[in-house]
């Protein structure tokens, strides 16, 4: 199938700050991937630029194989999209909010919305600008869900949600995926909402994706070596992701021929994190 | 009456889910716990449940397929197979829990625990999951 984002040499900046530098990345019909990266990363410019908001100096950005900038009405409503700040029309209530969207897409999950904004206790009765933050991103969320898109992007979607809502709406993403086989891609600093439902994840650094890996995979070929630096310093042929003294972060390597002094230990996804971001 | 089949996960931890769920499957299975014949949960529905990636539970499942402790029938929940209708042999359960003791061995040397006291701990917990509650 198609990929449903295609980027190719992305290159941005602000200013003469660099963010973004000659970056590839694909994502494909059921996929989600979740986005790590440091604070200042460029997460929020990354998902910005993947939806067409952003100028960019170089490279490209298709969606449904349309350019970024300028798809059609048609690809729009298949995308859906939490910004990290709220971007919604402060005066409105709720439901006429809801309405007001509703009126842009051919496909509305009536009922989803109903029962979410139930199960989540958004208030209708008060303008949002009034709501809390956490309200305001549930609301924000429900409206990214309702028409169903095939491509969801979320910047820090959970930051202010309870446990309980969080996987609530983790289950909603799941949903998704199962019946429509929808791409979702999200940035979280939630490792444990990103294990569960982020079958890949892409670590973003210094201005490009610098792995992208299904994550079971990089949890069974990592290993943490832990010895004496002389006897790390003589492995040869290992793919080192983070070197610490006495402390290698290391790719597929064969425990069997490892020397004596040297214990492997299994990684974390937060070990990943402190070597590939 | 058979034990319900359901799974527990941890995140956070340095192992996979997949591998998370095949090891609660195996050591049921051996427990004689979960039984042959009886019939898992389909990936929709385990996926929503756990709030996990389907492809997550299938390639579980599909290992386990592999290994002969679960069998797939068309367009039919997949059954813990045949020939497992039996706890497994003691001999065989003790060294399921071989790995998790070598590694927990492991590092009871490096933090330097005298052999009685990390034994001693071992008691402890398995006292204490005895007359606690589950899960």
């Amino acid at each position: 199938m198609a990929p449903r984002v295609e980027i190719e040499g992305l290159t941005l900046a602000y200013g003469r700050q660099p963010v973004l530098q000659g970056l590839q990345w694909r994502l494909h019909p059921g996929q989600v991937v979740g986005l790590l990266g440091r604070n200042g990363a460029g997460k929020t410019t990354l998902l910005e630029a993947l939806l067409g908001l952003r100028d960019t100096s170089a490279g490209s950005v298709r969606l449904f194989g349309q350019p970024a900038a300028q798809i059609d009405d048609i690809a729009r409503a298949r995308i859906g999209y939490v910004p990290q700040q709220s971007d919604l029309f402060e005066e409105l209530r709720a439901d006429e909010l809801l309405a007001y969207f509703r009126s842009f897409y051919p496909r509305w999950n009536e009922a989803k919305v109903q029962g979410l904004l139930e199960r989540w206790a958004v208030p209708r009765d008060i303008p949002i600008g009034r709501m809390s933050g956490g309200q305001q991103q549930r609301l924000s969320l429900i409206r990214a869900l309702a028409h169903e898109p095939e491509l969801l992007v979320l910047d820090e979607p959970v930051a202010s949600l309870d446990p309980l809502a969080r996987r609530d709406f983790l289950r909603e993403l799941v949903e998704q995926v199962l019946d429509r086989g929808t791409t979702v891609v999200f940035s979280t600093h939630i490792l444990s909402d990103l294990e569960r439902v982020a079958f890949n994840v892409a670590f973003l650094r210094e201005g490009r994706i610098a792995l992208q890996s299904p994550l079971d995979e990089l949890l069974d070929e990592t290993r943490l070596l832990v010895g004496p630096e002389a006897r790390l310093a003589a492995l040869s042929g290992v793919e080192v992701l983070m070197r610490r003294p006495g402390r290698w972060l290391v790719r597929r390597i064969d425990e069997a021929t490892l020397a004596p002094g040297l214990v492997a230990q299994r990684a974390s996804l937060e070990d990943l994190f402190e070597a590939l971001t | 009456m058979d034990t319900p089949i359901q799974f527990q996960i941890n995140t956070g931890s340095a192992e996979p889910i997949y591998r998370q769920l095949m090891d609660q499957l195996r050591r049921r299975v051996a427990a004689g716990q979960w039984r042959a014949g009886q019939e898992l949960p389909s990936v929709r529905e385990l996926a929503l449940e756990l709030a996990v990636h389907p492809m997550t539970i299938s390639k579980a499942y599909g290992l386990l397929e592999i290994e002969g402790l679960l069998e797939r029938r068309r367009g039919l929940p997949m059954l813990i197979a045949v020939g497992h209708a039996r706890p497994a042999a003691a001999r065989e359960r003790i060294e399921q829990l071989r790995p998790t003791l070598q590694r927990a061995a492991a590092e009871a040397r490096e933090l330097g625990i005298p052999k009685t006291q990390a034994l001693e701990l071992f008691a402890r917990l398995l006292d204490a999951s005895e007359s606690g509650t589950p899960r």
